[in-house]
């Protein structure tokens, strides 16, 4: 392969520590805007069509009285070995050399097999033009593209903040320091339960975070090696509790 | 030679009128079809490389609504007006402020356009009224001025200056369309690398986008460069 100058120098990964996770919907709003994610009207949530990507998913842990509510946010898990790319008939998303799984929305040409192909359920197919009320134009992300009917969409781990903090970083002749680059879900959860980070960098909060004895990745037997990882509730009751691997899921969270 | 002639005047006799008639018609219909699709295809074509030729509304240049010249301002000849007096030669980077920090170049705003031509520039003449109009010199309200974009990527692109101005004057022999200026100058100024792009722009009396600045153009440099050719580099 032809060397890049900025690219492959790092592995982008993020670490979500469930215990952290309060289920406050702020990274779910805070992606919204940031990535100019169309509005979910009622009418798109009843239809389920609604678009979110990452959301907060809830679950119940055991009977009335004694009842615990477990939080578990869930975006694009990035995986080294991801079921979506292969199925995509035009290359429209691919692995690149930094650990991003891309989505080429002007590459899309709607297929669909990707979302299918997912075992997470974070793509989102654009089934409208999207539209936004005249007193939200303004709030448009200009460095975010925004996708029309008939592109499939997801979680880009914010990589317009990535490229900004790289050209930054290059631009003032240093390295990148660990923590510069924040996602946007990360930067509005109030309890620090979201870290983005290189995996490259041994010292990095995520590299640390993936030593925890707590670590664990989602339907792992699947193979797919996200680049997504959590780290599980610590919970008096339970030695190691996954998340959300028990108990009943609530359909209407 | 003569009983040829005649012979083919004897024919023309027997030929039927409406054949007469037909046959130029279909003559020139051909050669208007043979025009017509000559013409949609060098549309097509240059299209396709570049900037489609300038008919049906698909022009480079558009009325800005006031025609800056960029000749007077950053041109370093004399003025047309009065050949005696020099062109300004101001640095690009003196309007287009943001180019060396930003991803945008940034357009002047008009208090800097009236910092100057509160006081220069003939009464008379009308483009500098719209400006004085707009930066309520005479008294009038104050008003941006909506210029027209003239070179603009099309929404699934990002384009950001600041990488591409710092790599080229710390490599200026990546540098394209290059005037003598840079290839004998101990130094390389920011205002010496936009031609890759744009071309001469100092030199227009009204701008036009002169590269096609298409994919292929920037993945070829990029790959030239050592730059990320990464589509998620141009296109999130
Ligand atoms: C550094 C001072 C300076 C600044 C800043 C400046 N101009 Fe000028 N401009 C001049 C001079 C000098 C002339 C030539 C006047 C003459 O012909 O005598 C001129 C000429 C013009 C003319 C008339 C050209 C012609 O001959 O028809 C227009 C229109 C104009 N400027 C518009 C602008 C606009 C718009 C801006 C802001 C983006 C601007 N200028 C900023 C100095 C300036
Ligand atoms: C006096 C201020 C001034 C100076 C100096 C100046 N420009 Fe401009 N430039 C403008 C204004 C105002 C516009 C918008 C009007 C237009 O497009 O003609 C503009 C437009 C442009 C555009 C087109 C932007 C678009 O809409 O795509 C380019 C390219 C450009 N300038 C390049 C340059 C370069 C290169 C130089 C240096 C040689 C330069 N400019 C010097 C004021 C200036
Ligand atoms: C590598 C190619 C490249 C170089 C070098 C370059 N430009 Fe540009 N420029 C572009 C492209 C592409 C656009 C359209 C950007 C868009 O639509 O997002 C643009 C847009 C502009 C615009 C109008 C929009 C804006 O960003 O405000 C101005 C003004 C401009 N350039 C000025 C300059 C000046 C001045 C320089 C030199 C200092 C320069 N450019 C160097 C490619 C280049
Ligand atoms: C003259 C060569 C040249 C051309 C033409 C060119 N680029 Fe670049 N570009 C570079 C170089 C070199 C860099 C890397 C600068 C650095 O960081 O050292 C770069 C960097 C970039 C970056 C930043 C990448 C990052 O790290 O995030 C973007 C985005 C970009 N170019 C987009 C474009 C687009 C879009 C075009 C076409 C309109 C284009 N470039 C045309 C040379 C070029
Ligand atoms: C250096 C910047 C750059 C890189 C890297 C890049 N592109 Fe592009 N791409 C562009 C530009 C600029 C255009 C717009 C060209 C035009 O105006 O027609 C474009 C246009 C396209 C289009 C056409 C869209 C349309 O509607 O016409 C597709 C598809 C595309 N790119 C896919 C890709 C894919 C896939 C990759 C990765 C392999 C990639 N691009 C990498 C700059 C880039």
């Amino acid at each position: 392969m032809v060397t890049q100058a900025g690219f492959g120098n790092h592995k982008w990964a993020m670490a979500v520590d469930v215990d952290k996770c309060t289920g406050c919907q702020a990274c779910v709003l805070a992606c919204q805007v940031e990535n100019n994610i169309p509005l979910n009207t009622q009418d798109r949530f009843e239809r389920n069509r609604s678009m979110a990507w990452i959301r907060v998913e809830r679950y119940w842990e055991g009977e009335f009285p004694n009842v615990k509510a477990r939080f578990i946010p869930i975006m694009c898990q990035h995986c080294e070995n991801a079921p979506c790319e292969p199925v995509c008939p035009v290359f429209a998303t691919y692995h690149n050399a930094e650990g991003l799984n891309v989505q080429v929305y002007n590459r899309c040409v709607g297929t669909r097999y990707c979302a299918n192909g997912c075992p997470y359920i974070v793509r989102f197919f654009n089934y409208w033009e999207p539209v936004w009320p005249e007193s939200l134009r303004n709030h448009l992300n200009p460095d975010v593209t925004i996708r029309s009917r008939g592109i499939m969409e997801k979680c880009s781990f914010c990589v317009h903040r990535i490229r900004r903090g790289v050209r930054k970083a290059d631009s003032e002749g240093r390295a990148l320091e660990d923590g510069e680059i924040r996602t946007a879900c990360q930067d509005a959860c109030p309890t620090d339960a979201l870290v983005f980070g290189d995996l490259k960098d041994p010292n990095s909060k995520v590299s640390e975070m993936k030593k925890s004895d707590r670590y664990y990745t989602l339907l792992p037997a699947l193979g797919t090696s996200p680049n997504v990882f959590y780290l599980a509730k610590v919970d008096e009751d339970r030695e190691v509790a996954h998340a959300g691997a028990e108990g009943e899921h609530d359909d209407g969270h | 030679m003569a009983s040829l002639i005649s012979s083919i005047r004897e024919r023309n006799k027997k030929t039927p009128t409406w054949l007469k008639v037909l046959v130029p018609v279909l003559a020139v219909g051909g050669l208007g079809v043979v025009v017509v699709t000559a013409a949609l295809v060098a549309f097509v074509v240059t299209g396709w490389l570049g900037q489609p030729v300038p008919v049906l509304g698909f022009d480079q240049t558009f009325d800005q609504p006031i025609d800056f010249p960029h000749t007077v301002h950053a041109g370093t000849g004399q003025l047309d007006r009065d050949p005696s007096l020099p062109e300004l030669g101001l640095d690009c980077t003196f309007c287009h402020r943001t180019v060396t920090t930003q991803a945008n170049a940034g357009v002047p705003p008009v208090q800097q356009c009236a910092f100057c031509h509160q006081s220069i520039g003939p009464e008379s003449n009308s483009q500098l009224q719209i400006l004085r109009d707009h930066a309520g010199i005479d008294g009038s309200d104050k008003e941006p001025i909506n210029w027209r974009r003239v070179h603009r990527m099309p929404d699934h692109v990002r384009f950001v200056h600041e990488p591409h101005i710092r790599y080229l004057t710390a490599n200026p022999s990546a540098i394209g369309n290059a005037g003598s200026e840079v290839t004998g100058a101990a130094s390389v100024e920011p205002s010496m690398v936009c031609s890759t792009c744009h071309g001469d722009v100092a030199a227009m009396e009204q701008v036009k986008q002169v590269e096609p600045l298409k994919m292929g153009q920037c993945v070829d440099c990029h790959r030239d460069n050592g730059a990320p050719t990464d589509c998620a580099a141009c296109h999130h």
